[in-house]
């Protein structure tokens, strides 16, 4: 029984249990399926991470809990290729199960109609499936760490030969095809999403909502959907493509004679950097995917907490555009020392560099918004502020990498951990906390503890610092990614005590995230009532009701000016909604 | 849900105080059918002369280095300064196990298996065939790695290191022999006693058994003395001279062919005539051979069971016997679920330009002379030093001239593909 | 209180440059440059290193002071109502445009020479021959010199796989570099080089040492459970003592007598 957006009107609630809440085809509730999925394989990715900095603290030491049940008879401490199974996983659990589909998933199903004034997106049945086809996802890499060689192992750019040659790695075996399989599974989902929401900010945004009256949030989503769009299908041909060459023979990753463990030679005649291409191709978008979204967001939050409109709206938005355009352009620079041509290392150099500027004028027009503002520092804010902060730092490493003789050096080292830690988590995350503490209301009805939340952003903000700072420094040493037990090598003899006090510092990081999630499921029961817009937001979204109910809008929403109209000459006070008719129609 | 992460670390975490035990050769004892009893006493001995994988002990018989051994053993991180221990569980266990039976979690995904110590048999090394390998040869090995495995090289560790990992694979070796010895021992020697009742193995109270069990050791122990001196040094009037002419390599290599296809040394029923090692691949290496032999009286077993089973007629006695091998085939099935798949020894690759056991001239000399231990290639020199051979030496030095020429000759080099006549083909 | 928070934001300039000035007193910093090219890649960082330090302390100080001056509990002036500025919005795009290109136009050269000019027999355009080839397997380093010939696939090849690689100090070396199954990445720290090997392909590396020692090599691409065991040593001597090492590996390998091993030990 499907519904189109237009029957709403007469869509009764006669239907049970699992139309509502499990198989629904409300935008809210399917973001908050979203939601509540990647904040457990947060979990489970931030443990697989602290497997790693265990390792890395303590290398051959029993491990604790894992150690008796995975490698008992041999004393307890893990075996080498478990360690990079933790690798990857970890990597591949926080990009495709947390961090795209909070972002797109979560923030992106949950806001887009309520940010347009639509009912619900334009496909709801589309949208249902685009969460479903998560679960065969979360299954098959969840089985994965079950097979026999156990889950992937080849790093999440599983660059063949070593995870296309079966022998190469016991993760190799089954665990790898599981992993395509999964992957594809995330790809479709994130394919449909996309296609339902540039769909519904074309097509479904209210009277009056021009594109230029779209909060950042949404201009945001609607290019990470672009971007989705058009960069996947080649991931998800080229994961196709390996399977091809894992299972049936073919050979567009493996040389001619291509052998690895002494396997039988294959018949080969393609080439392992082929994949690197493809596979980047996808995964450099990918990265701004992960990006654009926290940066709307941010946009969203720091005018309604400075109080002011954003500062250049229009250069915010066609920077927006201009990364994602030049994202498409520059995936050679994660092969500038693979066996590329080096006559390609210079282009792709040009476009890396410049990607540096609209991030550039991205934070200056942050900046701008913040000045002569009147900072209200709620837990949102705060995360927001950070998330400015740290970019900065993540946005201006990428220079270092960008720089191809620099890049020789420090490629596959900790720098680049640091780098991508820093946008993406120091970045991201902190984005992606803020949003959840400023939309709660809206979700729930209540506000989360804003002390308690501030205690989670002090420890956050102090302890994400001394986890991946330090990173920089140990990349600078040449200390590689990826390696079990670096301090046999001379060079890196002397880093084991920097690396203890980093995993120390990791572990209360994970540790002060459950302040985190008991603020969140225990707000749910106890928190204060919001009302429908507790921080006084110009958006649109604040003026449905908290939790809006079917259909979004008690009201038809007309549209009269951007979202960031704050201290606005027009009305007295600071508050001027987008749906508040101006003044001279008032009289 | 705090309070039951904390219970679960609680009970796991302390169940790690626990040191890793030595495991017990199945294979042996389950094809030998030392009971239970029987297996805990044997395990009690090994720790006695031998000690645990934590605390190792080095019994004067065994003329084991005791600093090394304690170097090698025990868990691989140390938190006190300029302690070094634990450089088996660094480097060793995850491939080659705790107790050297090549049975780490890795090893069942490495082509070729890790070697298995504990029947003292080392396939690269420079004694006669039936000897031990000498402290050399390991250390060869360790220093060069096995290409062509998962063998790495170890020589940049520090010297003292390499000593102490080669004292502890010997160790494990020792112990490794010690405990087949042992279990045979069990089977042939006790068994009842006058009143029925079984005869424990306590050598601790019992003076005849305790003798019994160091002689069975000081036999092993001296296998592994006498090989230092047992290394083949090839005639020195028949090795050939350092500045031959070019004719002259030219027709060694040329009798080396020869000697390579013909009947004394039948090099190409195994490596191929095209050196390719495609010749006969259908031989096992003796620690799959144990294996698949085990495998094979498994499977018999079970079929005599079924058949017995489907049988209507049985007394009282035949139904006791029945029952008994029922749990003899369980006991062995279990063995069988933790073998690794069994694989055939094939012969090697004559033209690729490395070699697993060592580069040089006499490396490959000592390959032909005295075979590869433990695989089917076997010597074409004398058993021992004085025994009749198959070859000369002269002739095992004309095919080390062949075989080190073969991945020079032109068929061994990678030729430009044929570029058909476009014309001609439709 | 809420003065508290810009104090914590404006911890991240100071821990940021604390941390990257204290680093070398800890003798954690970029290890020792042995190579001719190095110092070209070392400027090159210490370049970027201080301008994007310039920029990250000016920009956290901004973002610091405006935490600071614009507290809505300690600024009671109403927010101004702007929605931007143009001038503004040039400079701040022109400028880093500049810089950017700068940077990146500086650089070429560098890029170039390390990775686009190999050395070439003076005269012609043919690379100079190759010194060893290296070659990357799960999970060792193995090394064949072309021994005496002074040609690479012939018989006089002399093979080592004991992960110690020997080449002569002062001269610009060629390696010829490959893989014998899966990625691996031939990485000298000290020598600022880096190169994935691909099996299949043909891949060369050169450069030049400038001081004698031993250096470690270090795999820099996953390449199974073994990726942090191919553990490589270069020792750069002088060319004499390099070719007294040939010679002596040469003689090793031709090894025919059990009495020469005892010399070895």
């Amino acid at each position: 029984m499907s519904t189109n957006s237009g029957d709403h009107a007469d869509h009764t609630h006669a239907s049970g249990f699992l139309r509502t809440y499990v198989f629904s085809l409300d935008h809210k509730i399917i973001g908050m399926q979203f939601l509540f999925s990647t904040l457990i394989w947060f979990f489970i990715g931030g443990m697989l991470a602290l497997g790693i900095r265990w390792q890395l603290a303590y290398p051959w030491a029993p491990m604790p809990l894992i150690g008796n049940l995975l490698a008992g008879p041999e004393g307890g401490q893990i075996a080498p290729e478990n360690y990079t199974m933790l690798v990857t996983m970890h990597a591949t659990v926080m990009i495709f199960f947390v961090i795209i589909p909070i972002l797109a998933g979560a923030f992106g199903n949950f806001l887009i109609p309520l940010m347009i004034g639509a009912e619900d997106m334009a496909v709801p049945v589309l949208n249902m499936l685009s969460y479903w086809f998560m679960w065969p996802a979360f299954g098959i890499i969840g089985l994965s760490f079950f097979v026999e060689g156990g889950a992937a192992q080849g790093g999440w750019t599983s660059y063949p030969p070593l995870s296309v040659i079966t022998a190469a790695a016991p993760g190799s075996l089954n665990g790898q095809t599981l992993w395509l399989i999964g992957v594809t599974f995330v790809g479709i989902a994130s394919m449909m999403g996309s296609i339902n929401y540039m769909t519904t900010i074309i097509q479904m945004r209210a009277p009056g909502m021009t594109m230029f009256r779209l909060p950042m949030t949404v201009w945001a989503m609607f290019i990470t959907a672009l971007l989705q769009a058009f960069a996947l299908p080649v991931l998800t041909a080229a994961g196709f493509m390996q399977l091809g060459d894992r299972m049936l023979g073919t050979g567009f990753f493996l040389a001619e004679g291509a052998t690895a463990n002494n396997s039988p030679m294959a018949s080969g005649g393609g080439q392992p950097l082929l994949w690197q291409h493809l596979f980047w191709f996808y995964s450099h978008p990918a990265v701004y995917i992960m990006i654009l979204p926290a940066m709307g967001m941010v946009s969203d939050i720091i005018s309604c907490f400075a109080r002011k409109p954003l500062f250049g709206y229009k250069p915010m938005v066609y920077s927006i555009s201009g990364i994602a355009g030049l994202g498409f352009i520059v995936w050679g620079h994660h092969m500038f020392v693979s066996g590329m041509n080096p006559a390609l290392g210079m282009t792709f150099m040009v476009s890396t560099m410049m990607i540096a500027l609209p991030s550039a004028i991205k934070t200056f027009n942050w900046m701008g918004t913040l000045w002569g503002g009147q900072i209200q520092y709620t837990t949102p804010m705060l995360f927001a502020l950070s998330f400015v902060s740290m970019f900065i730092i993540g946005g201006l490493s990428g220079i270092f990498m960008a720089a191809t003789p620099v890049d020789i050096f420090i490629h596959d080292t900790y720098f680049i951990v640091a780098h991508f830690h820093y946008v993406l988590f120091s970045g991201t995350a902190m984005a992606v906390f803020g949003g959840i503490y400023y939309w709660y209301p809206k979700m729930f009805g209540r506000m989360m503890n804003d002390s308690w939340g501030k205690i989670h952003f002090t420890l956050t903000f102090i302890l994400l610092n001394c986890v991946f700072y330090p990173m920089h420094i140990l990349g600078m040493t040449g200390f590689p990614r990826r390696l079990a037990d670096p301090y046999q090598y001379e060079t890196f003899q002397n880093l084991l005590p920097l690396n203890q006090f980093m995993s120390l510092c990791a572990l209360l990081l994970v540790a002060s995230q459950i302040i985190f999630f008991v603020n969140f499921f225990g707000s749910m029961f106890f928190g204060a009532r919001s009302g429908r817009n507790p921080w006084h937001s110009n958006g649109l979204e604040w003026q449905a009701p908290s939790p809006p109910g079917h259909g979004n809008f008690d009201f038809q929403p007309v549209i009269h000016r951007g979202p960031y109209e704050y201290n606005s000459p027009e009305v007295e006070g600071d508050y001027y909604p987008q749906t508040q008719p101006p003044p001279e129609i008032k009289e | 849900m705090l309070a039951i992460a904390a219970a679960i670390t609680l009970a796991v975490g302390c169940s790690q105080s626990e040191p890793p035990p030595f495991r017990l050769n199945m294979v042996e004892m389950v094809s030998q059918e030392t009971s239970d009893d029987y297996q805990q006493e044997i395990a009690d001995v090994l720790g006695a002369l031998f000690g645990t994988p934590d605390e190792p002990v080095a019994l004067e018989e065994t003329g084991l280095d005791a600093n090394m051994l304690a170097r090698s053993a025990g868990p691989a991180w140390s938190d006190e300064k300029g302690v070094q221990r634990g450089l088996y569980r660094k480097h060793c266990v995850h491939c080659h196990g705790i107790s050297g039976d090549g049975r780490g979690p890795t090893g069942r995904f490495l082509n070729p298996y890790p070697r298995d110590y504990r029947q003292g048999v080392f396939k690269f090394k420079g004694t006669y065939t039936a000897n031990r390998p000498t402290t050399d040869d390991l250390h060869a090995i360790l220093n060069n790695g096995i290409p062509g495995t998962a063998m790495p090289a170890f020589s940049l560790l520090p010297n003292s290191s390499v000593e102490s990992l080669v004292e502890y694979v010997k160790y494990l070796s020792m112990r490794g022999q010690l405990e087949t010895a042992l279990i045979s021992y069990v089977y042939d020697e006790l068994g009842e006693d006058d009143d029925g009742g079984r005869i424990p193995l306590d050598p601790a109270a019992d003076p005849e058994q305790r003798e019994i069990v160091l002689e069975l050791l000081a036999e092993i122990v001296e296998d592994w003395e006498a090989a230092e001196q047992r290394t083949i040094a090839p005639d020195e009037s028949q090795i050939p001279s350092d500045d031959r002419t070019p004719e002259e390599i030219v027709a060694s290599v040329a009798k080396g062919q020869q000697l390579y296809h013909g009947k004394e040394a039948n090099c190409y029923t195994c490596h191929g005539p095209t050196a390719l090692g495609d010749g006969q691949q259908n031989e096992w290496d003796e620690w799959q051979k144990v294996q698949q032999k085990f495998l094979e009286e498994t499977n018999r077993l079970a079929k005599s069971i079924q058949e017995r089973a489907s049988q209507d007629d049985q007394d009282e006695s035949s139904e006791a016997r029945l029952e008994e091998d029922k749990q003899t085939l369980a006991k062995r099935q279990e063995v069988v679920d933790t073998f690794y798949p069994i694989r055939h020894a094939i012969p090697r690759n004559l033209r690729q330009a490395f070699y697993r056991g060592g580069q040089r001239r006499l490396d490959i000399f000592w390959r032909i002379s005295a075979g590869i231990a433990g695989t089917p290639m076997p010597g074409s020199g004398p058993a021992s030093p004085g025994a009749t051979a198959n070859l000369s030496d002269e002739e095992i030095w004309n095919l080390v001239d062949y075989v080190m020429s073969l991945p020079y000759e032109p068929p061994s080099r990678s030729q430009e593909a044929i570029v058909p006549n476009k014309d001609e083909i439709f | 209180m809420n003065r508290f928070w810009g104090f914590l934001f404006f911890l991240v300039p100071v821990g940021g440059v604390a941390t990257f000035a204290a680093a070398p007193y800890f003798n954690i910093w970029l290890p020792r440059d042995i190579s001719e090219h190095g110092h070209a890649i070392d400027h090159l960082f210490f370049f970027i290193l201080w301008l994007t330090g310039v920029v990250f302390i000016v920009t956290e100080l901004v973002l610091f002071y405006f935490m600071w001056k614009y507290d809505a509990k300690a600024n009671k002036k109403p927010a101004k109502f702007t929605h931007g500025s143009h001038s503004l919005e040039v400079v701040w795009t022109i400028v880093p445009a500049v810089t950017l290109l700068f940077i990146a136009i500086y650089q070429m050269d560098a890029w170039a020479s390390a990775k686009m000019r190999p050395p070439l027999i003076p005269g012609t355009e043919e690379m100079i021959s190759p010194t060893v080839e290296v070659t990357g397997r799960q999970f060792n380093w193995d090394f064949r010199y072309p021994g005496p010939d002074n040609e690479l696939y012939t018989q006089d090849d002399i093979f080592r796989t004991d992960g110690k690689l020997y080449l002569p100090v002062g001269e610009k070396v060629l390696l010829r570099i490959t893989s014998a199954d899966v990625l691996h990445s031939f990485f000298l720290p000290n020598m600022r080089i880096k190169q994935d090997v691909v099996p299949g392909m043909e891949q060369s590396m050169w450069f030049k040492a400038k001081e004698k020692g031993g250096y470690d090599i270090v795999c820099a691409e996953l390449c199974g459970w073994g990726h942090y065991k191919m553990k490589g040593r270069v020792f750069f001597l002088s060319r004499a003592e390099f070719d007294e090492k040939l010679e002596a590996m040469r003689l090793e390998q031709n090894t025919m007598r059990v009495a020469a091993l005892d010399e070895e030990d």
